[in-house]
């Protein structure tokens, strides 16, 4: 998707057509609704320094991960762990993550490239709908009864959606 | 601890390939929260249940932002008579599916997965919407 290599060590930059599409929804904001416009490049400049941190906690737990394991070790040793096992790990790791989705695509990138199985990833990117540390707010908004439903259901969710794309992606095999 | 380094460099340089599609959607994100106001969102809700769950599921599809301002925005539909299949949906659906990070999900994980795992999400959040406004009437 618009990849470019960079001057700095061969480092292949992916996402220019889509950036340069969004630059263009902006463009055409700018001339419709100029007020909206920057009232939209400022909440993107909020959010991406909130995200920034983020971006800098995933690098570096990224980097903890491979530094600690061979991620091919890593991928092996899960495997031995067994399914169930994966599963669990997988939603633990979901519930426990921080910031938005995107911000895990890479290092959930390299996992995967070094044999983390498709159904682990499913679920830990449903079981990050849980949010523990927001969990008192949900209770005041929504009421108790609410809060531990919806909670126990996604966990079982996301362990459903592991298992059927595990299945799936078999079958298509 | 040089080892540590040279993977540090390495996450970071992976992240920095990856740089122009995150500001994209960064960019994205400040699009959509102008458009999509939460008078907006309360205009698309009419009271029936399955058209409720549906259209929460889309709209929280779509919305983006912290996890914190879906309650908000939950609770304030509640207050305005949404229902709370609705609410359900939308507050769950902002968490699990995410239509502007479509594109680098896509990238990083390719597009098979990515239409598998979000259609798996789309249906679940649906269920799981219903069946937790079921239980809590279950419970009275």
């Amino acid at each position: 998707m618009g990849g470019i290599e960079s001057g700095c060590g061969g480092l292949r930059l992916r996402g220019f057509r889509f950036l340069g599409v969004v630059a263009a929804l902006y463009l055409a904001l700018a001339l419709y609704d100029p007020h909206r416009c920057m009232a939209a490049l400022r909440i993107a400049g909020e959010t991406l320094a909130t995200i920034l941190p983020i971006l800098a906690v995933v690098i570096v737990i990224s980097a903890a991960i491979f530094w600690r394991f061979d991620p091919r070790e890593f991928a092996k040793r899960m495997e031995r762990h067994g399914a169930k096992k994966r599963r669990l790990f997988a939603l633990v790791a979901g519930v426990l993550s921080h910031g938005p989705m995107y911000a895990w695509y890479p290092l959930i990138g390299d996992l995967r490239r070094h044999g983390v199985g498709d159904g682990e990833i499913a679920t830990f990117f449903f079981a990050r709908a849980v949010k523990v540390p927001i969990f008192p707010l949900m209770v005041h908004y929504f009421g108790w009864p609410f809060s531990v439903f919806l909670t126990l259901y996604i966990l079982v969710g996301a362990w459903i959606q592991g298992i059927l794309v595990d299945r799936i992606e078999r079958g298509i095999r | 601890m040089n080892a540590f380094l040279a993977q540090l460099r390495r996450s970071a340089r992976q992240m920095l390939a990856l740089s122009p599609m995150i500001l994209g959607v960064i960019a994205l994100v400040g699009i959509v929260r102008v458009l999509l106001t939460p008078a907006a969102i309360g205009r698309l809700f009419d009271g029936n249940w399955l058209h409720d769950t549906l259209v929460g599921t889309l709209a929280g599809m779509v919305a983006v932002g912290q996890a914190i301002v879906s309650y908000l925005l939950g609770g304030e539909l509640l207050d305005a008579g949404v229902s709370l299949y609705a609410v359900s949906a939308f507050v769950l659906a902002w968490v699990s599916l995410g239509v502007v990070q479509l594109p680098l999900e896509v990238e990083v994980l390719g597009g098979r997965f990515t239409l598998l795992r979000n259609a798996l999400a789309f249906v679940f959040t649906i269920l799981i919407a219903v069946a937790t406004v079921w239980s809590v009437r279950w419970v009275g």
